[in-house]
């Protein structure tokens, strides 16, 4: 039950993040907000990989965008935070995403709290893109992308921007 | 260095049926053969900040510190069962379950409720709480002085 170098990482931690993810996906299936679609049979292969689909809101830089996010869940959810990322095709243009689909947003780090939920962080990602009123990339986003990790989560992200 | 990382558990009654329980079990149980699993595979996790874990027994003095006066704090926050009032919430925002009557649930100052198994785990990664964020201590002091 507890895998080497992993203590702590019990079967019951698994039983209650799939619990809890299960809760959320029923409640996005069955109230999505504007914007968000999930496609539930390919997350009931695996709980733990989410693709979730946005669309850039009306009346803003990205109307029109179809872009996707994937949200990794770890045995600990919700008591650590997911990796989120944009994957696919369109890779929104914005300061603090960068091309590799990295967000710099601090509710995914150090911000995190498990009261926060897949639909929340959906919508934080939109109202983040919505607020832009220039598409660029981050400044450093060619240093960044050659030298980070593939996880989010292990950048030592510098929060310095609210206004964006 | 074990014993004071134990959670006070003197007026949680339940816990302690469950000990006696699980004793009798254990007496009329065959005597395992071969040597006890490690220690270390068996110590507890502990979460000295957000994001990091580690087994009882690799915790810096610091974190050990740090750990044993959070135990302390929370152990001062109110707990209670669910009685089916849901005048503070009937949900628990941390495994989106509702409450079941007579479930074990605890209090923060800032009013929000949870199970205490839910909280208890967040508060020690995180003294705050996870719907409004604020800061557990400080709210706590607050209260001291209004009272």
């Amino acid at each position: 039950m507890v895998l080497p170098g992993k203590v702590g990482d019990s079967l019951v931690d698994t039983q209650d993040m799939h619990k809890r993810l299960q809760k959320e996906l029923t409640a996005l299936m069955k109230d999505p907000p504007t914007g968000v679609k999930v496609d539930a049979e390919s997350i009931y292969k695996n709980l733990s990989e989410w693709i979730v689909d946005l669309d850039g809101a009306p009346g803003t830089l990205y109307a029109g965008e179809s872009l996707q996010l994937l949200f990794k869940f770890g045995s600990r959810y919700p008591f650590d935070s997911p990796q989120v990322m944009f994957v696919g095709p369109n890779i929104p243009v914005h300061p603090h995403v960068y091309s590799n689909g990295h967000i710099c947003l601090s509710i995914l780090t150090e911000d995190w709290s498990p009261a926060l939920s897949v639909q929340a962080v959906c919508l934080s990602i939109v109202s983040m893109l919505s607020s832009c009123t220039e598409k660029k990339r981050p400044p450093d986003n060619a240093f960044y992308i050659k030298t980070c990790s593939k996880n989010p989560k292990k950048t030592r992200w510098w929060y310095h921007d609210d206004n964006v | 260095m074990g014993n004071c990382f134990k959670t006070p558990s003197t007026d949680d009654i339940t816990l302690l049926h469950d000990n006696d329980s699980q004793d009798g079990t254990q007496q009329a149980a065959p005597v395992p053969v071969g040597p006890p699993p490690p220690y270390q595979e068996r110590a507890p996790v502990y979460y000295p900040s957000p994001n990091v874990s580690r087994p009882a027994n690799m915790l810096t003095e610091d974190e050990q510190i740090k750990i044993a006066q959070r135990l302390g704090l929370i152990s001062h926050l109110p707990t209670g069962v669910y009685d089916g009032c849901s005048k503070r919430g009937k949900e628990c925002a941390i495994c989106m379950c509702e409450f079941v009557m007579g479930e074990a649930l605890r209090y923060l100052p800032c009013m929000h409720v949870y199970h205490k198994d839910c909280i208890d785990d967040w508060l020690m990664r995180s003294f705050t709480c996870p719907s409004c964020c604020e800061p557990v201590d400080a709210a706590l002091l607050t209260t001291y002085e209004t009272n």
